[in-house]
């Protein structure tokens, strides 16, 4: 994948990818024309062939391009062109059923759907790098209304000009066959339909975003009013909120009139010269049947009936090059994230790690979140052994998440490695690290799924008992039990919703439940009061043993049973040892201890 | 997360329509200049058709050139002030649907401001948000469009039908006979058309909330590796919605030629008939009238589809309206008593005089309780989860009213006190802090917007985390969760906020729990200070605030268990020694 040409050539790529299938439905388009066309000529020929009957002095009716008409006469040679018309009508009513669902099944069946499965199976293998610095509702937009738009380039620009350039030749090759004169004069006007459309979406598209804009403000003001209501209530700022909201939505008023000042000129431009057409072709038309250079019906009235469409099409134009806009400016932010490397992944030559005794090593590790950034983890060199309960400590920003987070290479080391059973963890199977290891977060996200399905999240085959096992290891059973329905409980969606303790329970089984032998708790009773965090220190006991468990935290209590403190700050680290150790030593941990103390006694 | 889907559309009501038409009494001079030029506008289009018909039946057909050149200056002139009339039109029209718009969204937001807290407990902020977007702008497209693009299609056809039907009665009544052919058409289309859009749609939104829940569980997927089977249930949506996307598509791939072939069929019938009627020596109808009803005809049948896809618009109209007017309709729970009066300075007694208090009616969550503070005690409230701490704040608060018994702030009633001004007189920190989108700055001088950063530095001295507050930069902007600044910053600055405000009562709902074991113990000792003066109600699991509280009540199953003082209830030996030895224990 070329990861540096333009959007535009990738689109271009988009539609040469699926060409047999473009130049199909092209085809089948002039085909449709066609066929209107000739519907439009014979109701033209039919009226002439009756004032031809009526009064044999009016011209004699033709078929346009020179086709001979049946040698028939009276009723019957109007009923040959009525049924013509019909005949032609239905041929073509068959052929647009057949192209629309042409282009639906290209586009909504094959395009948008390669172009979401690709997106989202990119965005699940891009790290966490990615996701931080990318907001998540924009993600989703690209997801939703991004890959809507790269499509548009297809249906909406590349087969709809295509089909505007071709229908645009055969009206005017048309128009030219009844009257070269009449053509020109008629269409002189029209250019200026070309000017007066991308005029108008020049001047209003900038003013749409920023309407746009505008209203988003106004939605997010309500947003927040309505999720920080105890705020405005506590604070009695309803009337400062109320002002927020209405300048807002004033602002949103102002530029609504600002683009419908403009907007309510430009229909009756474009009618306006529809008008001048048809009027000079009414005067110089009109002259010309007069004069007997033109008939009236195959000529005056089908020309009337082609300017319309004419204009009609000039007029989409606009309409084309604002989808061209949109779809180049979707195509980058999609393209951004398939270029995007996973920077993470498994090597071509990576180890499988079927198995672990929970040995891990941090070899002089240096990690900064990005370039000119000071580092968050400073030369850290720890080993931790099997069976060991490791706890991190130190204050806000120390280091604790990020040396969690290097474990499972949700990011990798700028230098240093980090050793599992002294191999290199890129070197390793990343699906098979990650299964070795179990994982709680400060806040757990919880899936809207059954109780049952959010534990088996990492092993979807797993078994009731395996997942009730793993319930019990959390000390989760009790709770879930007490449900009404039990492990098929919903979760979200208006189903159940679970205290702070109660998910981090449940997040402490989804980590056990595949038996990992190694166990990393970031933090799982940072954001919970002290009975709670009681009930989940209660599972974490029982979910320790037998493996090699990490923990960062703040609190005193979830440290009761280390085995080995690691002290950080700045990244750095400051001390590490046994508890007993480092409650001899000052420091972080005597300091906490002591003020545990002061608040005791 | 999905929701039960809302209906789309909902039967003409003419009680929404009058509620409706109400919004617009207020701009009457414009409403009623639109349907002036409304109603030229269904003549003058019809008009113009006749025109072209007309000039080339007369002069064109009988070779009058002078007279062609008058019949085109006058239709120049008349296509001329036609489309000033369209200019106005929509710009009237378009004003109108702004304003309409504008006045509903600020009602609806003043609405909300009325509501009580358990408005916000019981209401999803999805189906908030939709009142003021989508069904407003449905409405607004009822307003502006609906009636006045009816009128102009309904008076084109009734105008251009009676020109018809004087030219040739026989060949109308053709016309007319299509008619309702097209109509029922148009019904069955769009019926069919509204069903695939909505299954369209709910299979969108399941796309998009599995895509939202994706990306913020990303962390857990990776973590769990289980990146394909979240792509093969994305992949299941993806089909799914796709198939609905190719349905309606193929429904509306039928229509429109549908109504093409009609319009062919309508040509070939009119060319047989016309030419039979011409030709036929008895009749000898003009064959110029056949040209006129060429151009005349058009006008005739393409209101009905107009007609059909307003008739549609105002369908969705009304669900948007009745959804909107059943959120401005529900009444406040509770609002303040008419004659309730501002308290001017609160001293800071508050009391409960057998409250009995429950979200939902028959499920009390405070029973009977009772208690008294003093002006500038500390209350510290102890028990376990949903034992009703929290009510007791949020009566306090007057967030809620007790369903029996009284709250009284001053010895007077609450109910009696008008709820902003008791706000403005009270702080709260709470665990789950909302900060709003914005800086740091401008969320701690939340109620104090003058205040200056001299005060905020000065408020954050005496509580003791001015180097956090600092660190974290007043200038700093607050964004999306996770983003910007961490939980326990996030609560310093609630505190700051708080403390800012110099509330006569303060309340303090786990407020520290998410700071370091440090900031926590520097904002604890500055707190002993801060409470002073000032009646605070405290829920904390520091041991050191609820031992220096001058009125610990325990709380149990919805009643005070055991009241007084840290040592009186130590001596005690009941609950709370039993707590707080296990406590001792577990720290």
């Amino acid at each position: 994948m070329t990861s540096r040409s333009g959007p535009l050539k990738r689109l271009l790529g988009l539609v040469w990818t699926h060409r047999g299938e473009c130049v199909l439905i092209i085809f089948l388009q002039v085909l449709i024309l066609s066929l209107a066309m000739g519907g439009l000529a014979l109701s033209g020929v039919g009226i002439d062939v009756i004032r031809h009957e009526l009064d044999p002095a009016a011209p004699t009716a033709r078929f346009p391009f020179g086709f001979a008409l049946p040698a028939l006469h009276g009723m019957p040679l109007v009923g040959f062109v009525a049924g013509l018309i019909l005949a032609l009508a239905i041929i073509r009513l068959g052929f647009n059923i057949f192209y629309t669902r042409r282009v639906a099944d290209l586009v909504q069946g094959r395009i948008v759907v390669d172009l979401r499965n690709g997106l989202y199976e990119k965005l699940q293998r891009l790290d966490f790098r990615f996701f931080d610095a990318n907001a998540s509702g924009a993600l989703i937009n690209r997801l939703t209304g991004d890959v809507q738009s790269v499509r548009l380039f297809v249906d909406g620009v590349v087969i709809q000009s295509a089909i505007m350039a071709i229908s645009l030749g055969v009206y005017l090759i048309y128009m030219l066959n009844i009257h070269i004169g009449l053509t020109l004069a008629c269409l002189a006007a029209t250019p200026l339909l070309l000017v007066v459309s991308v005029a108008f979406s020049r001047i209003v598209r900038p003013r749409y975003l920023d309407h746009r804009r505008r209203v988003d403000r106004l939605v997010l003001w309500l947003t927040e009013t309505v999720r920080g209501i105890t705020v405005i209530k506590a604070f009695a700022q309803e009337s400062m909120a109320r002002e927020r909201f209405e300048a807002a939505n004033d602002s949103v008023r102002e530029q609504q009139f600002a683009i419908h000042r403009v907007l309510s000129f430009y229909a009756p431009s474009v009618n306006g010269i529809t008008q001048i057409n048809l009027v000079i072709l009414l005067a110089y038309g009109g002259w010309l049947v007069i004069h007997n250079e033109v008939a009236l019906g195959s000529g005056l009235v089908v020309f009337a009936g082609i300017l319309q469409q004419f204009s009609g099409q000039i007029a989409s134009i606009a309409t084309i090059m604002n989808s061209a806009q949109q779809s180049i400016a979707a195509a980058e932010r999609i393209f951004e994230v398939i270029d995007e490397p996973a920077a993470i992944a498994s090597g071509p030559d990576a180890r499988p790690l079927t198995t672990s005794t929970g040995r891990i090593v941090f070899d002089d590790v240096t990690f900064a979140y990005g370039p000119g950034l000071p580092p968050a983890l400073d030369h850290v060199t720890f080993t931790a052994e099997p069976g060991q309960f490791v706890g991190i400590i130190g204050p806000t920003g120390a280091g604790k998440s990020t040396l969690l987070s290097l474990i499972p290479r949700f990011y990798d080391p700028d230098s240093g490695e980090i050793r599992i059973d002294d191999l290199n963890v890129r070197d390793l199977d990343l699906g098979d690290l990650r299964h070795r290891i179990g994982l709680v977060f400060q806040e757990s996200f919880l899936f809207s799924a059954t109780i049952a399905e959010n534990i088996a999240f990492g092993h979807p085959a797993a078994s009731r008992d395996e997942i009730e096992r793993a319930a019990r290891t959390a000390a989760a059973d009790l709770f879930i039990e007490a449900l009404r329905d039990g492990y098929d409980s919903r979760l979200h969606e208006g189903g159940v919703s679970l205290s702070g303790g109660q998910r981090q329970r449940l997040a402490l089984a989804r980590a056990v439940l595949s038996d990992p032998a190694i166990l990393i708790l970031d933090d799982p009773t940072a954001a919970v009061d002290t009975e709670t965090e009681r009930e989940i220190l209660k599972g974490i006991e029982r979910a320790r043993r037998g493996r090699t468990v990490f923990i960062a935290t703040h609190r005193l209590a979830a440290l009761r049973g280390a085995s080995l403190l690691i002290s950080l700050d700045a990244g750095r680290v400051v001390q590490i040892g046994t508890p007993g150790e480092l409650a001899a030593a000052p420091g972080y941990y005597r300091t906490l201890l002591q003020l545990e103390r002061d608040d005791d006694v | 997360m999905s929701e039960p889907p809302e209906p789309r559309q909902r039967p003409l009501d003419f009680r929404l329509v009058a509620r409706l038409f109400g919004y617009t009494i207020k701009y009457r001079g414009l409403r009623n200049a639109l349907t002036v030029l409304v109603l030229l506008r269904s003549i003058q289009i019809p008009a113009l058709a006749w025109g072209i018909g007309a000039i080339i039946n007369g002069p064109v057909a009988s070779g009058d050139t002078r007279g062609l050149w008058l019949a085109i200056a006058a239709y120049s002139a008349f296509a001329i002030v036609t489309e000033i009339g369209f200019h106005y039109r929509s710009k009237l029209a378009l004003r109108l649907g702004d304003l309409v718009m504008h006045d509903q969204r600020a009602e609806v937001f003043r609405h909300l401001m009325r509501m009580p807290m358990a408005f916000y407990h019981e209401t999803k902020l999805g189906r908030i948000i939709s009142r003021i977007t989508s069904d407003i702008e449905a409405i607004r497209v009822g307003v502006q469009d609906v009636f006045f693009v009816t009128i102009v299609q309904l008076g084109q056809m009734i105008v251009s039908g009676i020109l018809m039907f004087l030219y040739e009665p026989a060949l109308f009544l053709l016309v007319a006979g299509i008619g309702p052919i097209l109509w029922f058409l148009t019904r069955y289309f769009q019926t069919r058309i509204g069903e695939n859009l909505r299954s369209m749609q709910e299979s969108f939104s399941r796309v998009t909330s599995n895509v939202a829940e994706s990306i913020s569980g990303i962390r857990v997927t990776q973590g769990f590796s289980r990146e394909a089977i979240n792509a093969s249930i994305f992949r299941g949506l993806v089909a799914d919605h796709s198939r609905y996307n190719i349905g309606a598509a193929r429904t509306t791939g039928v229509f429109f030629p549908l109504l093409e072939l009609n319009a062919q069929l309508f040509i070939a019938l009119l060319l047989v008939v016309g030419g039979w009627r011409a030709m036929d020596q008895s009749i000898a109808m003009p064959v110029n009238d056949l040209v006129l009803f060429f151009f005349l005809a058009n006008l005739f049948f393409q209101p009905i589809q107009v007609i059909g896809n307003q008739y549609n618009a105002a369908l969705t109209a009304m669900a948007g309206a009745e959804r909107l007017f059943s959120l401005l309709d529900t009444p406040p729970q509770w609002s303040d008593a008419e004659d309730a009066t501002v308290i001017d300075r609160i001293d800071g007694r508050v009391e409960f005089r057998s409250v009995t208090f429950g979200y939902a009616a028959g499920d009390p969550v405070l029973k009977e309780v009772s208690f008294i503070a003093e002006p500038g005690q500390t209350i510290a409230l102890v028990g376990h989860t949903g034992s009703g701490k929290s009510s007791i704040i949020n009566l306090v608060a007057k967030f809620y009213l007790a369903q029996r018994g009284a709250v009284e702030i001053d010895g007077r009633d609450i109910k009696t006190i008008t709820g902003d001004s008791i706000h403005r007189q009270m702080g709260i920190v709470q665990q789950h802090n909302f900060l709003f989108t914005g800086t740091v700055r401008e969320n701690i001088c939340l109620c104090q917007p003058s205040a200056t950063d001299a005060d905020i530095e000065a408020v954050c001295n005496r509580l003791g985390c001015l180097d956090e507050i600092r660190s974290i930069g007043l200038g700093t902007s607050v964004t999306e969760q996770g983003a910007g600044i961490s939980l326990g910053q996030r609560q310093l600055v609630c505190i700051a906020r708080a403390m800012l405000a110099d509330p006569r009562i303060l309340i303090l709902d786990e407020a520290t729990s998410a700071v370091d074991t440090f900031t926590e113990r520097r904002i604890q000792r500055a707190l002993g200070t801060l409470l002073q003066g000032r009646t605070s109600f405290v829920v904390a699991h520091r041991l050191s605030t609820i031992r220096n509280a001058d009125l610990v009540l325990v709380l149990d199953h919805g009643r005070i268990i055991e009241s007084g003082t840290h040592f009186e209830l130590l001596l005690g030996g009941g609950t709370y020694a039993r707590l707080y030895r296990e406590f001792l224990r577990g720290e």
